[in-house]
Order: C-alpha cells, then structure tokens, then sequence
C-alpha cells in the first residue's frame, strides 16, 4: 500500500466518523421531540436515551479532534421521519433513530482502526439494545440494509 | 486480472487451488500440504459453528417448550437460523472440498436443563457468550464480514434481554 491510500483510509475514517456523528446530532434532536410526548416511565427512558446519545455525540467529536478534523456542527432543526402526535409516534421515532445509528455506527466496524471498529461494533450494540426496548421485539440483522443481506460486497472500502 | 475478485470468488479460488492442482494436469505435482485456510475463513467457519450450536440450543429447548415459553423463543430461534443461512452464505464452498458444515449437534441437544427458568438461564448465558465471541470477531474479519459479525452480536445481545421478559411472564 502507498502512502495515497494510506491517505484515502484516513478520509474515509474521518467522513464515516462524519456521518456517525451527523446522525448523533439528529438522534439528540430527535429523542428531545420524542420525550416531550412520554410521561412515567417511557419518559425516563427517553431521558436516558437522549442521555446516552449525547455522550456518544461527544466520544465522536473527541475522536475526530484526535484526528485533526473539525467535528460537523449540529443543525438547527431536523426534518424528522414522521410526525409525532403521542406516545406510539414517539417510540416509533426512537426506533427509527436507533436503527440509523446502528447503519451509522457499522459504517466504523469497517475501518482500519481496530479501536474505532470495537467502538463502532459495541455502538451497533447498545443502538440495537435501545432499538428492542422501543420496538418491544428484536431483529435479526440491527443496522444491516436489505443490499447488504442480499449479496455479500467487495471488501476494498 | 482484468477485475477485482469478490470475497466469495477469492475464498472459493484459494479453496479449490489445491484440488485444481492434484486432478487437473498430469505434469503438475502438489509439492507439500496444501496451504492452510485464510484467517478470514477460519474466523467465518468458527461463527457458523457457534450459530449452528445456539440453534441446536434453542431446538432442544422448544423440543419440550410449551405454550408461553415456546411463543418467546421461536423469535429468537428464527433469528438464529437467519444468522446461519446469512453466514453461510458468506462461505464458498468449492466441490470435492473436505470441508464440511457443522451439523446439528447431539451432544448439545443432551445438554439441556429440565425446568423452564433453567432453560431461560440456560439460553441467557449461551446469548451472552455468543455475542460477547461475534463481537470479538469483529476485530479479525475482513470489511463487510465485520459488519454482518457486528449486527449479529447486537442480535444476539438484545436476545438477552427478551430471554429476561419471557422468564419474567414465565414465573407463576
């Protein structure tokens, strides 16, 4: 390998690192629209989600510093997937944010980093946990997009 | 080559170069042991068998499951056959190779507990080791393989807690 790629690797390091931390952002957003329509105990979950989420927004901003990229801003507003009306529509939107986490996160368990890919790997995890609890059932394949189940890819990435 | 290989078309062609070898020309001889798997089909064969082992779990469980335990666990038992079918399809098996997938295994069958919350107990701790193991492949597979271990792990992990909810409906 030349030093080119060795180039491209940290790019794309840094732009899935991006994208991991652009969703952080709207699921902050996100799990605040969606708390705002709970009360007793989903509410408190909903706080410890938005909680969770925010930590992890930081642990990826503090990752793209180390590489000596400038962490993406926060938007002002997100357009969110639906509209929530009440409580069915705010956990429907927390399991919408947790599994675009987790497709966000398995976008790091690629990388050259065997760090960032444990990090990306155990996030996948805790987004799948978060993403059972609102959904009240599991899944097969957290994170997986149907073209990744249907045919295995190339690996160079 | 005129274009990349895909990983199955690789780990196909590396499987079957040595059999290629023995059968195919007559001037050519096979000089030594044909040259041990890749690290990345180790580590893919060492998954299917652990997922062939939590579906053999999960069968002898159901086999004398009833009624509200039987409706939690079948989920997850189909969750397990579709992580199976998912990585096996992963693996190219070239013909006349002498590899063969795990089958279904009796001694883990015999190893089941009689009572109910021993089956869940049972099945906790198997899920916990299996995605804590999935996720420990992570680190050794090639891209889009350390993705499907990854999401399998998750899975895995959110069994455990589904696994809790079912003893909880099944304690009297």
């Amino acid at each position: 390998m030349t030093g080119t790629a060795g180039g491209r690797a940290a790019a794309g390091t840094i732009q899935a690192l991006q994208a991991a931390l652009a969703g952080e952002h709207a699921a902050v957003y996100g799990y605040g629209v969606a708390g705002a329509y709970l009360t007793g105990s989903l509410r408190a979950a909903a706080t410890a989600d938005w909680l969770a989420h925010q930590v992890a927004r930081d642990r990826l901003e503090a990752m793209l510093r180390s590489l000596g990229a400038e962490p993406a801003a926060a938007a002002v507003a997100y357009q969110l997937p639906a509209g929530v009306h009440g409580a069915a529509g705010a956990a429907a939107l927390a399991v919408v944010l947790e599994d675009r986490m987790a497709t966000a996160y398995l976008g790091l368990v690629v990388l050259g980093s065997t760090a960032i890919r444990e990090y990306g790997a155990q996030q996948v995890q805790a987004c799948a946990l978060r993403a059972a609890a609102w959904r009240g059932t599991t899944v097969a394949f957290p994170g997986m997009t149907a073209a990744a189940l249907a045919a295995p890819r190339q690996q160079q990435s | 080559m005129a274009a990349k290989p895909t990983r199955r078309v690789v780990l196909a062609a590396a499987a079957a170069l040595p059999f290629a070898a023995a059968s195919g020309c007559d001037s050519l001889r096979v000089v030594g042991a044909p040259p041990p798997p890749a690290p990345d089909v180790t580590t893919l064969r060492e998954a299917i068998a652990a997922e062939q082992l939590m579906v053999d779990r999960y069968t002898a469980v159901l086999r004398n499951a009833g009624g509200t335990l039987a409706t939690a666990l079948q989920p997850l038992l189909d969750e397990h056959r579709a992580h199976l079918a998912q990585l096996r399809s992963r693996l190219a098996v070239p013909p006349g190779s002498r590899y063969r997938l795990p089958a279904p295994s009796a001694r883990a069958s015999a190893a089941v507990p009689a009572a109910a919350s021993a089956d869940i107990a049972f099945l906790r701790s198997a899920e916990q080791a299996a995605a804590a193991a999935m996720l420990g492949r992570v680190r050794r597979a090639p891209g889009s393989l350390a993705q499907l271990f990854a999401s399998i792990s998750a899975s895995e992990a959110t069994h455990v807690p589904a696994l809790d909810a079912a003893a909880g409906r099944a304690a009297p």
